[in-house]
């Protein structure tokens, strides 16, 4: 999953300098961020990106329906895209439960992305460690169930958002370290911005041992589109690691 | 696996799965990994897969998952995509402590699919949502 997150990050950017295999969706990826970082725009504009490669459905879950549509990048939003992404709304853990242990059941061509937003309310409800571990666990292996249903060479992404706090509660903290047990890949969004007077999102993009940390500047017009540069570096610039000043990324 | 172990475990396991093809026993020297690897769960485990307490359930659709028969007479979930088990142990020492990689049920599996043996059972789609299902109810 971090691979259609990078490439939704990077189409903005410099020139792509032409990844290899767009069947590998790569490991599974959690997005977080406080409220209002963009985690549900982000996970969106993931959910085009992975319709648009014409691999499969996509699979959008999240306990409400969204009230607009966020404007991704690009111009206008593809209804041609827009039709493969099914959204479902499972308004409890049970019922989250219920959904991915059934999944095998589900009539149809199997998703090429499983999409999850809202993980932390889902984990609220059941606080117990176990659960917790369990309900991620499920996560993982509705992703693989659909990986094999795919077919030989062809993955099912998985990419989830979690909300964090600012101020973290132990419960918090124990369920993030199981998270990070189970997604080697992570992304971190955090209001920040690149000089004096600006403002964005600072996107953090943790690979999970595939490659290197890779940042990114996220904004949004009055329009609600969505603009993704690489975030400058600067010389000297301890923090930023490889992010941008070369055209392709590794 | 979306989740993997560490490389010296993938390496030892897809060894030993070589090596057991030849002769249809694990040479002492893989056990000797094993138990330098995972100390007291190893012999616990390699109990198990003898014991024959390893059940892979699978459905039509092609999902799967394993089943083991604890010491204690319980009957404990493992999803062997990624790495999980309903067993005690895994949530504390593995989960919580970060004191082990696995469980003994676990390396059981992990075992069993090596050696490639473990007991089958098929089972509808709609019993295998319920088995997974019948985890969330155990709580």
């Amino acid at each position: 999953m971090a691979e259609t997150l990078r490439r939704v990050l990077t189409r903005d950017g410099a020139a792509w300098s032409g990844e290899e295999n767009t069947a590998a969706a790569g490991p599974p990826l959690l997005l977080l961020g406080a409220p209002g970082s963009g985690k549900t725009a982000l996970l969106f504009a993931a959910a085009l990106e992975a319709a648009g490669e014409g691999q499969g459905p996509v699979l959008f879950l999240t306990r409400r329906p969204l009230q607009s549509l966020p404007r991704g990048t690009g111009t206008t939003l593809d209804p041609m895209r827009l039709q493969k992404i099914r959204f479902q709304y499972p308004p409890s853990t049970r019922e989250l439960f219920r959904l991915l242990c059934s999944a095998h059941e589900a009539p149809g061509p199997a998703p090429s992305l499983l999409l999850l937003d809202g993980l932390e309310e889902y984990l609220a409800e059941d606080p117990e460690p176990q659960e917790a571990a369990y309900l991620i666990a499920l996560l993982l292996d509705t992703a693989a169930h659909f990986s094999h249903r795919l077919g030989p060479g062809r993955d099912c992404g998985l990419m989830v958002a979690l909300q964090t706090q600012k101020e973290a509660d132990s419960g918090d903290v124990l369920h993030l370290a199981l998270l990070q047990r189970y997604f080697p890949a992570q992304c971190w969004l955090q209001p920040d911005a690149p000089g004096p007077g600006e403002h964005g999102l600072r996107a953090c993009l943790d690979p999970g041992g595939l490659g290197p940390r890779t940042e990114w500047w996220v904004t949004f017009r009055s329009d609600g589109e969505m603009m993704i540069a690489p975030w400058p570096t600067q010389a000297g610039d301890p923090s930023s690691g490889k992010g941008s000043s070369s055209g392709g990324q590794p | 696996m979306a989740v993997v172990l560490p490389a010296v475990v993938e390496e030892l396991l897809s060894e030993m799965a070589a090596a057991v093809q030849e002769s249809a026993r694990i040479p002492d020297e893989y056990l000797l990994s094993l138990k330098f690897l995972f100390g007291s769960s190893a012999t616990q485990a390699l109990d198990l897969v003898d014991r024959q307490s390893i059940t892979l359930i699978s459905s039509p659709s092609g999902r799967h998952v394993y089943q083991v028969l604890g010491s204690s007479g319980k009957t404990y979930t493992c999803l062997a995509s990624c790495h999980y088990c309903s067993c005690p142990a895994f949530a504390f020492s593995v989960l919580r402590k970060s004191d082990s990689i696995l469980c003994k049920h676990l390396l059981a599996v992990y075992l069993s699919q090596v050696m490639r043996t473990c007991q089958q059972l098929s089972v509808s789609d709609k019993q295998l949502t319920d088995i997974l299902m019948e985890k969330k109810q155990e709580a």
